[in-house]
């Protein structure tokens, strides 16, 4: 028998957790389906285990996700129907009763829901970075370091280098120099003349001063501490026999070298549009952001009638962004559903709005001084860009040459996103190193199609579904 | 710009008509559409079949059996002059039954065929359920025997794709991704094909478009009854060697990936994945092959074939407009052999109807 429900909440971040709050606050239900065992999403992993186990790290770990407690609060004391450790890997959408199928496993098990409405609340991963010898060990993500940090407190021992730019490199090095963890060099990749650029965007992230004031506060942090900076960084390569050992990269034409045991990379976050392009939706290429996102209205209803995208997966804007968008989209559930009038709706809504008006100030003030990297379209030719199943950029190249016309053909041709990963991981550089060889803008290069399940799991798990 | 050929369509059966047209030193264009087209090219299984190819037209079963005994050295062919590996084997095949009703079906398809006249002898046989798990050990309890063919083969269609379009380019061949072909006016001599980015001429113009063809087919006097047909494949995670065997709906690739087909549905031009037929596939699969529960399933795709309503090849030259021909089937793969190095050559005779009278659409006409 299947479970059928009137919303169907996908993640458990600021998002969607807010979506929840909503929903619930007015007398709705919702099932919440998370991948992780309980609520915060990215930003606010592990917020309620850290406060309760090792509340002496929120010190360090900073007042942003000691933010996330507020929500996990409510979220835990009114969503009856949270599932975490859900992980969705296909959603059916059934034209002709406007209903949806979602399928997700469960510690093995694979079930299925019927649901009217959907909130997609995926947030976004960190951008893949190729850079010759990024598939060696010891080369990682910042986000990656951060999360096993907020999970466990456990981080990379040995010679540790941070290289990229964007507010996680800011953060991690301020929560690392903060819980007494070195840090032997900063390589900053931002291109020289960002900041006088971004000031053009100070007055209106002033309306989100806060944030101004804590990157000030971070930036400081690091200034005052000894951790070597490298500005304007170009050309990084990593090597090492067997692992990470070597990395070189220029200076101002200058070339560097030092000797590391982890790298951790990190160019700003990505939308996560698996289940979005699952779906088929429209995407729009944001040429500020450098990647793919759905096609959302003001209250983050895609092109598919009763499908809300909200939070960092319809685009990038931060957690607090997030939080007024999962609300708006609740509450036009809410109303949908007859459980709120119109007029109630359009107050909250107007509310909500305003204030995420405020907090996108800061967008293209901080889009601006940290700017998605544009030469990813330009590694090397040796620079592996699919890993699972070794494709290198001279590859993707060569057959742009023979006539390749978009990523699905250079999968066919290639492999290239064919593996384990499915192509999460190589697809945005698949558009971009397509882009630059065929000369098209990337919206017009495209993106690789995605077909269920958006996550691996065992035959057998599908031949018992049924059974469930 | 004006060639001998112009190919509207760059899959498998485009692609390897002109790889046999410039090797005899013709000149090529090939017209193709965009990234996002429907392409079963892209979404087919790889079998190199022979077993169950022409219940019904013997001509058929001796086609697929030429294209079969010609793929190896095709195989050869390309790897020489592309270095591409394609991944041609030719191990045999077994159709696995899991029911006596399956059986049966298969015993009658083979008394059938055998009854036909001059069909070449394609060494097909039932055996035991037992013979086919000493012959293949991984088979389960389940299955009741099997039709087993030793022509049976497989081949990586996406590769032999790559390797016929590398070695077409290195050969002069003139490729044009993004252009939809939207008109075919035929001129006094040869035609003159309208895409959304300009147009182009030609002596002779080959409909090798898939389920494209049909429309095509009218601007030159063809008449083209194919349909789309709906298949799911479904893709497991890689694993070691699995097989002895080529096992009909499951194939292990070079890569280790275990693909698991086939679906059949009339569904028109979509192609949306359909859980239910993902879930039919795998069920099937891991009933023949136990083993196979543990693997994750990776990917799944569907693709549209074309069909004909009975199911075999078109190949025709217009009788109003001569110089425009029509190849389609839905079996580019086994045929790519065939198709590059027999029917090619024919392309530039003066009697194609009639070396290919057996495949002509009128056919249809009769019944």
């Amino acid at each position: 028998m299947t479970l059928c429900v009137d919303v169907v909440i996908i993640g458990a971040g600021p998002a969607g957790m807010s979506a929840s709050n909503m929903i619930h606050e007015y007398g709705g239900r919702a099932v919440i389906l998370d991948e992780q065992s309980e609520p915060g999403g990215q930003i606010y992993k592990a917020i309620d285990r850290v406060m309760r186990d090792r509340p002496n790290e929120l010190s360090w770990l900073g007042s942003a996700y000691h933010d996330g407690a507020r929500l996990t609060k409510k979220f835990r004391s009114q969503a009856k129907d949270y599932q975490p450790g859900s992980m969705v890997w296909h959603i059916e959408c059934r034209n002709l009763d406007g209903l949806y199928n979602i399928f997700y496993s469960q510690a093995g098990v694979s079930k299925k829901i019927e649901t009217k409405y959907i909130v997609i609340a995926t947030g976004a991963m960190e951008r893949p970075v190729p850079i010759p010898g990024w598939t060696l060990p010891g080369v990682m993500t910042v986000g990656a370091v951060q999360s096993v940090l907020k999970n466990s407190g456990m981080y990379p021992s040995g010679k540790l280098v941070l290289a990229g730019a964007g507010p996680l490199v800011l953060q991690l090095a301020s929560q690392l120099i903060g819980a007494g963890i070195s840090i032997l060099a900063i390589l900053d990749t931002s291109p020289k003349g960002s900041f006088l650029k971004a000031l053009r965007h100070f007055p209106r992230a002033l309306f989100a001063g806060d944030y101004l004031y804590k990157g000030w506060n971070l930036t400081n942090k690091i200034m005052q501490s000894n951790i070597k900076v490298y500005r304007n960084v170009t050309e990084l390569n990593a090597s090492g026999d067997g692992r990470l050992q070597n990395l070189s990269f220029k200076v101002n034409e200058t070339k560097h070298c030092l000797k590391a045991d982890t790298l951790a990379l990190h160019e700003g976050i990505l939308p996560n549009v698996q289940l979005t392009r699952l779906l088929d939706l429209e995407h729009v290429w944001s040429p500020r952001q450098r990647s793919f996102s759905p096609v959302v209205n003001s209250w983050g209803e895609t092109s598919l009638s009763g499908v809300f995208v909200v939070g960092d997966g319809a685009g990038v804007s931060g957690a607090r962004t997030a939080e007024y968008s999962g609300a708006i989209a609740g509450i036009i559930i809410l109303e949908r559903l007859e459980y709120i009038k119109e007029s109630q709706r359009d107050l909250i809504i107007e509310d909500r709005k305003f204030r995420r008006l405020l907090d996108e100030g800061i967008r293209p003030f901080l889009d601006t001084l940290f700017p998605a990297p544009e030469r990813i379209g330009e590694v090397p030719d040796k620079t592996i860009i699919c890993r699972c199943e070794e494709i290198t950029a001279a590859e993707i190249r060569e057959v742009v040459k023979k006539g390749c016309s978009g990523p699905n053909q250079a999968k066919a041709f290639l492999r290239c996103g064919m593996g384990i990963c499915q192509g999460r991981m190589c697809g945005t550089s698949v558009t971009e190193v397509m882009s630059k060889a065929l000369e098209k803008k990337p919206a017009d290069v495209g993106a690789f199609r995605v077909r269920p399940p958006i996550k691996p799991l065992s035959l057998e798990e599908i031949v018992t579904l049924n059974d469930n | 710009m004006t060639s001998d050929f112009i190919v509207i369509g760059g899959g498998l059966v485009g692609a390897a008509v002109s790889y046999g047209l410039l090797k005899l030193g013709a000149t090529v264009t090939i017209l193709d559409e965009g990234d996002t087209a429907f392409r079963a090219s892209r979404g087919n299984f790889g079998l190199v079949w022979v077993q169950s190819k022409g219940d019904g037209m013997h001509e058929y079963a001796t086609w697929s059996r030429e294209s079969s005994d010609l793929w190896p050295n095709f195989a050869e062919l390309l790897v020489e002059e592309t270095g591409i590996n394609v991944g041609h084997h030719r191990p045999g095949g077994l159709e696995l039954c899991l029911d006596e009703a399956e059986y049966m079906d298969f015993e009658n398809s083979i008394n059938r065929m055998h009854n036909q006249p001059n069909v070449a002898e394609n060494g097909r046989r039932m055996i035991s359920g037992d013979e086919v798990r000493r012959m293949e050990p991984s088979v389960g309890p389940e299955v009741v025997g099997a039709s087993y063919c030793p022509y049976d083969g497989i081949v990586n269609p996406l590769y032999t794709l790559r390797a016929l379009h590398q070695k077409c380019i290195e050969s002069g061949l003139i490729y044009r991704p993004d252009h939809e072909v939207k008109k075919i006016i035929p001129q006094i001599r040869g035609f003159k094909i309208i895409t959304n980015e300009g147009y182009f001429l030609s002596d002779k113009v080959i409909l090798a478009a898939g389920n494209g063809n049909k429309a095509l087919g009218e601007f030159v006097g063809l008449d083209i009854p194919t349909g789309p047909e709906r298949g799911h494949i479904v893709v497991t995670e890689r694993t070691s060697p699995l097989f002895n065997y080529v096992l009909g709906a499951i194939r292990q690739t070079d890569e280790g990936t275990v693909m698991l087909g086939a679906t059949k549905e009339n569904v028109g031009f979509d192609s949306g994945f359909n859980f239910e037929m993902a879930a039919k596939i795998i069920d099937k699969a891991v009933r023949k092959i136990p083993a196979l529960k543990k693997l994750r399933m990776i990917r799944s795709w569907s693709a549209l074939r074309i069909m004909s309503p009975d199911g075999f090849p078109i190949y025709e030259e217009s009788s109003n407009f001569p110089g425009a021909f029509v190849i389609t089937c839905h079996s580019g793969v086994t045929l790519a052999a065939a198709h590059a190095l027999k029917l090619a050559p024919e392309l530039l005779g003066n009697d194609f109807n009639g070396k290919f009278n057996a495949f002509s659409p009128k056919r249809f006409d009769v019944r």
